[in-house]
């Protein structure tokens, strides 16, 4: 991961703020820093969108093709991760630097998502153990400046919310032969529950606290973090410890459970900002990489 | 600004795609019309003054169709009267994906500048782009956005000059909701129909109108006739699941209620499904790609040797039908069934515009009559016509618009006159279309790959060229002949052995590939020759002119060189480009005299008798390999000089200068053959002939065995032995009747790609592996071998094409099909002109051979004539005699007298002008004599005639 060196003077600073609930930002423990989101913004996927949280940028695209269900499950679809560290976040990730980040990331990305409490599979069966439709999420990471996950977790949301998959149906003939038909309007379209899908909320142990959202600076000041993800009810779907240092379980429950209010108070203006721009429809103004 | 259109489609491994393409707007599209001042256009194609006197429209006015007015009524817009018509982009877009031979047709219609035709890029207009909305169809999309178009012209125009009084734009459209949104939206708009008939100039144009759904129900009884197609969709799922097979429809020219599917399978695997009876033939057409559904074992019936034509008036109601096709169900031996089939469905028609007659209708008044197309094979047409009376006698085309399940026959339209029927050019031009040869003269494009007069060879092409000048060259062709494209030489080496020349005209010097000439002789793939009248693939400046080794000019050739001994044994083979100068062109006859005449011994005389002397040895050798010696009778018309009539016939004869030339263009093919193989393994394109599959050769074992005459097929060897022993006393001809009967059974010889295949063997030749290369004048299969052979000496650079071996395969493809097509059209037009010479000649009488016996009929042969006929011994007018027929000998007992093949009988030949439908030849049986179904012998009068005709 994109790391920054941070002197020990640096370092108390931090802490020393931290400890008093105001960090070099000006924010509070549990802030975020500024997000913005965009969806749609790739025409050739079926679903995509751009996360900005502070200068971390994230951009999501999902394709939805039809596949073979999973034997054990024949009546469900399923999603698949790939994270693309991309040159252009960091230099770091040149050649096959961000390889072993993009896996890391991918296989978390694997356990919060793809199951069916959070995403409801069965809605992408086509036909029982035959076809099934297959979200393939691409992440691609543009720029790296600190709580990735975070970042894609909630452009994750975001895409599988504007996703538009083609509704198809099954004719049967006389033989039982069946053949997938497709509506020739573009417009017919199926779209996804993300009612239950929930969001990384990273929390970072510095001192002897923990800030959400952690910057690059902050990150490099901790030794541990947690990564928990919550449904908007607050249910806690996956929790994972990251980094090197140990966690003592008074902290992590501290952390759980700021991670609980955190999230919930993150999804409910998320899926409000998602609505209103599913509301402006064409009229809506394109940002874009540019904007 | 730039939009982005979306759609989603399937891919071909059933997965989902979804696509998008970046769509651009702009603002400097012009209206194209003379009347704007707006826009900054630089010509413009629409007129100010665009009158069509109509009593709908009596201002100035452009048209704007829509697609299904374009799709269903081209042959109307074609005309010249429809001036002034702005094609929407969407439009021409909708009928390039649902008709290319519309789509060509329109886009020459636009090219005609005489038209006033204009594409307005209406999705590329910034103010006429719509985008598709939630909940609309695509085809509701594009009338919206021809609408949108169409209102945008009219305000254009309006806005753009005051003074134009009223220009106006009128919408064509035959979708009632279509119309009535337009109206609602203030525009001008009519019914394609209420618009054609309201041009009160021109009343002929209602003709070539498509009828259309909504007046079939006037056409037909309401009666349903056939079995609904099943949708697309589920044929598509019938043959991936393997119930439903697809194939080619292929009518019975002989049976109308009999039909054969054929399956292209993998290779050599092709299979045939027999169709039976108007209800499983289900409104299929000849050359329809079909799908079929096949019938249960039980039901499987075996193909009827019966000859059924659909005559007489128009009928609806089928009861004469289900009689004519008891007539087919005959219980036949359980062996001879076929697989049968129904069709269930039309996966791609494959309607042409058909030549044909009129049949008038006998209710005066009617406006509706029947079409009787010229290929039997086609089923006839009704149409809608208010010329009746001008066109009867005419041979007309005719369109097929649509084949209701009500309907007994297909609704078409008229198209054009070709001319009066009977007449030699208007004849000459219906055996053209009706076998797709290309006849239309070269166009402006062809002709400027042509070289630039006056020509004359220059020390470029000099550089990779042998100067052959100084040998004896000289050329034997049949008289008349004006594309000479091979010469020869031999000469004595000083080591005693012979030089033996074959040259043939460098055609490939002069068409280059890739360029439009050489398109179009590709398209062409092959000269073709009619009675009196020669369809050129290249242009005459090269075919009769610059390529053609006349004597006494300095031609451009390839020659194939070998050293030989005189045992005409190859001890040396080369190829070189040359340049050659014939000595002399010679006739066959000139050549034979040259030979025969001993006082002569120039050395034009030397050279051909060392040619003959080598080529009886080569004919030997071939003979003994195996080679076929088949026989099929060929006429010669002999034709006025000045009406172009044929005054008289005979069977073509072969003298030895024939065989001579022939050796050694066989022996010039193969070596090419092999040397382009050697050089190309996988592009090398040749010439094979399959052996016949065995079942093939029963009805010639058959009749040879009624005569008690055993034959041979195990080889190409046996059967020639056999062939050449099978005689029988007391009648000569017997021979040649069987070697007739062999060529039927043969197989076509095609051309093909040698690395799509891995059989190349030669059986009629009894050649390991054969080209052609001697005829690149008329030929385009030879011109390819040219190139091959010129990249493998290192004459001529290659190019992408002549190595790409599937490009090549449908190359071969084409001129496979090219050549059969000229080989009918040949046949066709003989048969045309023995038509003519009968008409002259009244009623004969002549000795015949009988050639094939069927279940109700015989085929005759008349030697004398080269003329094959049919006796019928069933009419619709007459009793039927008792008749027996035997499947094993085969015989056929007529009352008391039994036909076999080869029996000799005298008939009478006339021609039968009481249909001029199908003007025949009618054979009527004299000898034997059989109460009730033979004819009275004619007098001898015509005969008379003669001595007047033999000046």
């Amino acid at each position: 991961m994109a790391t920054v060196q941070v002197s020990e003077a640096e370092k108390v600073y931090i802490l020393h703020g931290i400890r008093d609930d105001l960090r070099v930002d000006g924010r509070g423990c549990e802030d975020y820093r500024h997000m913005e989101i965009e969806t749609d913004v790739v025409s050739n996927t079926d679903g995509s969108a751009k996360v900005t949280l502070g200068h971390t940028a994230v951009l999501v695209g999902i394709k939805a093709e039809i596949g073979k269900p999973r034997p054990l499950v024949p009546n469900e679809g399923y999603l698949e991760f790939f994270v693309d560290c991309s040159a252009n976040a960091t230099p770091e990730f040149e050649g096959r630097g961000g390889e072993e980040l993009g896996t890391e990331l991918s296989n978390t990305l694997y356990k919060v998502f793809n199951n069916k409490h959070s995403v409801d599979l069965k809605s992408l069966c086509i036909c029982p153990g035959e076809h099934c439709w297959v979200l393939y999420v691409d992440v691609l990471l543009l720029q790296c400046d600190g709580n990735l996950y975070d970042a894609i977790s909630v452009a994750i949301k975001a895409a599988l919310f504007n996703t538009k998959i083609p509704r198809v149906h099954i004719s049967t003939d006389e033989e039982g032969g069946k053949e997938i038909e497709l509506s020739d309007d573009p417009y017919d379209c199926m779209r996804l529950n993300v009612e239950n899908v929930p969001c990384i909320v990273t929390l970072c142990k510095v001192g002897h606290r923990h800030v959400v959202d952690a910057t690059l600076q902050e990150k490099a000041c901790s030794v541990a973090s947690l990564i928990i993800s919550v449904t908007h009810k607050g249910t806690v779907t996956c929790t994972r410890k990251v980094g090197g240092g140990s966690l003592d379980p008074e902290s992590i429950f501290e952390m759980t459970e700021a991670g609980k209010r955190v999230g919930k108070a993150l999804h409910a203006p998320l899926m409000k900002v998602l609505q209103q721009e599913e509301h402006l429809g064409k009229k809506k103004q394109k940002v874009g990489f540019l904007g | 600004m730039l939009k982005s259109k979306t759609f989603v489609k399937k891919t071909r491994s059933g997965g989902v795609m979804k696509v998008v393409r970046e769509h651009y707007l702009r603002d400097d599209i012009w209206c194209g019309s003379e009347a704007c001042t707006e826009c900054k256009q630089e010509s413009t194609v629409l007129q100010t003054d665009a009158c069509i006197e109509s009593s709908l429209c009596s201002y100035p006015h452009y048209l704007i169709p829509d697609t299904n007015v374009v799709l269903h009524q081209i042959d109307v817009l074609e005309d010249a009267v429809i001036r002034n018509v702005i094609i929407l982009q969407t439009v021409l877009q909708e009928v390039r994906h649902r008709s290319a031979p519309v789509y060509k047709r329109l886009k020459d219609i636009i090219h005609e500048k005489e038209k006033h035709f204009y594409t307005f890029t209406n999705e590329h207009h910034r103010e006429t782009f719509i985008e598709r909305e939630p909940g609309e169809t695509a085809n509701d999309r594009n009338d919206r956005a021809i609408r949108v178009a169409a209102k945008w012209y009219s305000q254009h125009l309006k806005t753009s000059e005051s003074d134009t009084d009223g220009l106006k734009v009128v919408l064509l459209t035959n979708d009632q909701g279509n119309k009535q949104k337009a109206e609602e939206s203030g525009l001008l708009v009519y019914k394609f129909e209420e618009y054609i008939k309201s041009l009160t100039a021109n009343p002929e144009l209602v003709d070539h109108l498509a009828l259309s759904n909504d007046n079939k129900n006037e056409i037909t009884s309401s009666k349903v006739l056939f079995p609904e197609h099943l949708p697309l969709s589920r044929i598509q799922a019938g043959i991936k699941s393997g119930s439903f097979v697809q194939g080619t429809f292929r009518a019975s020219r002989d049976n109308y209620l009999e039909a054969t599917v054929f399956i292209q399978g993998e290779g050599e695997d092709s299979t045939e499904i027999l169709i039976q009876g108007l209800q499983n033939l289900n409104r299929a057409v000849h050359q329809d790609v079909v799908a079929v559904q096949l019938l249960p074992r039980s039901q499987w019936v075996a193909p009827s040797s019966v000859v059924l034509q659909d005559e007489g008036a128009a009928k609806d109601d089928n009861v004469e039908e289900e009689e004519e096709e008891k007539a087919l169900r005959i219980s036949a031996a359980e062996a001879a069934r076929k697989a049968t089939g129904k069709v269930v469905g039309i996966i791609k028609r494959n309607w042409r515009p058909f030549c044909g007659m009129l049949n008038v209708s006998q209710i005066k008044e009617s406006t509706r009559h029947l079409f009787t197309p010229a290929d039997r094979r086609i089923p006839r047409i009704r149409i809608e016509t208010r010329q009746a009376t001008t066109l009867a006698g005419q041979r007309i085309m005719v369109s097929i618009d649509g084949w209701p399940k009500d309907s007994r026959y297909p609704n078409g339209h008229f198209v054009r006159s070709l001319g009066g029927a009977g007449e030699k050019d208007t004849e000459q031009e219906v055996l053209l279309l009706e076998h797709d040869v290309p006849h239309q003269a070269f166009s402006q494009a062809v002709l400027s790959f042509l070289p630039k007069m006056p020509w004359a060879i220059t020390p470029e092409d000099m550089v990779r060229r042998e100067d052959l000048r100084h040998l004896t060259v000289c050329s034997v062709d049949p008289p008349g002949c004006t594309d000479i494209d091979d010469a020869l030489h031999c000469r004595e080496l000083e080591n005693g052995n012979l030089e033996v020349g074959v040259h043939i005209a460098d055609v490939s010097h002069f068409i280059r590939p890739g360029n439009a000439l050489d398109k179009e002789a590709a398209n062409r793939g092959t000269t073709v020759y009619l009675c009196g009248k020669r369809i050129d693939m290249v242009p005459e400046l090269l075919s009769s002119n610059l390529c053609s080794l006349r004597s006494n000019v300095e031609r451009l050739a390839f020659s194939c060189i070998w050293e030989m001994n005189h045992e005409a044994e190859i001890l040396k083979t080369r190829f070189t480009k040359s340049v050659i100068n014939s000595k002399a062109s010679l006739t066959y006859a000139e050549a034979q005299m040259r030979i025969d005449d001993t006082n002569k011994n120039d050395d034009i005389t030397k050279s051909l008798r060392g040619l003959n002397k080598l080529a009886k040895i080569l004919k030997r050798q071939r003979i003994e390999k195996g080679a076929l010696t088949l026989s099929s009778l060929e006429v010669r018309f002999h034709m006025d000089s000045e009406t172009h009539d044929p005054i008289d016939l005979q069977t073509k004869e072969l003298m030895e200068t024939n065989s001579m030339v022939e050796e050694f263009m066989l022996l010039a093919n193969i070596s090419v053959a092999q040397k382009i193989y050697d050089e190309f393994q996988e592009c090398a394109l040749l010439r094979k002939h399959p052996a016949p599959p065995p079942s093939n050769y029963d009805i010639l074992l058959k009749a040879a065995k009624s005569k008690d005459v055993a034959i041979h097929t195990d080889t190409a060897k046996a059967l020639a032995d056999s062939l050449d022993g099978a005689k029988v006393d007391g009648f000569p001809y017997f021979n040649t009747l069987l070697r007739i009967l062999a060529t039927r059974c043969m197989m076509q010889a095609v051309y093909f790609c040698s690395g799509m295949d891995n059989d190349f063997h030669h059986y009629g030749l009894a050649s390991p592996i054969y080209t052609h290369f001697t005829s690149p004048i008329r030929r385009y299969a030879d011109i390819i071998a040219h190139r091959l052979l010129a990249v493998a000496i290192g004459a001529d650079s290659t190019y992408p094409d002549l190595m790409d071996k599937h490009k090549q395969s449908a190359l071969c493809n084409n001129l496979n099909y090219r050549h059969k097509m000229a080989q009918y059209a040949q046949r066709a037009s003989v048969a045309f002109h023995t038509q003519l010479f009968f008409k002259s000649r009244g009623i004969l009488n002549e000795e015949g051979f009988v050639l094939f016996v069927r279940k109700n009929a015989i085929i005759v042969l008349i030697p004398k004539f080269g003329l094959e006929g049919t006796v019928f011994f069933d009419s619709k007018d007459k009793v039927t005699p008792s008749i027996v027929f035997d499947e094993e000998g085969p015989a056929l007992t007529v009352e008391q007298h039994t036909f076999r093949i080869f029996d000799k009988v005298k008939v009478t030949i006339s021609l039968d002008a009481s249909n001029i439908q199908h003007q025949k030849i009618r054979m009527a049986l004299t000898d034997p004599v059989i109460p009730g179904v033979s004819v009275p012998v004619p007098d001898a009068e015509p005969q008379a005639k003669k001595p007047k005709l033999d000046r």
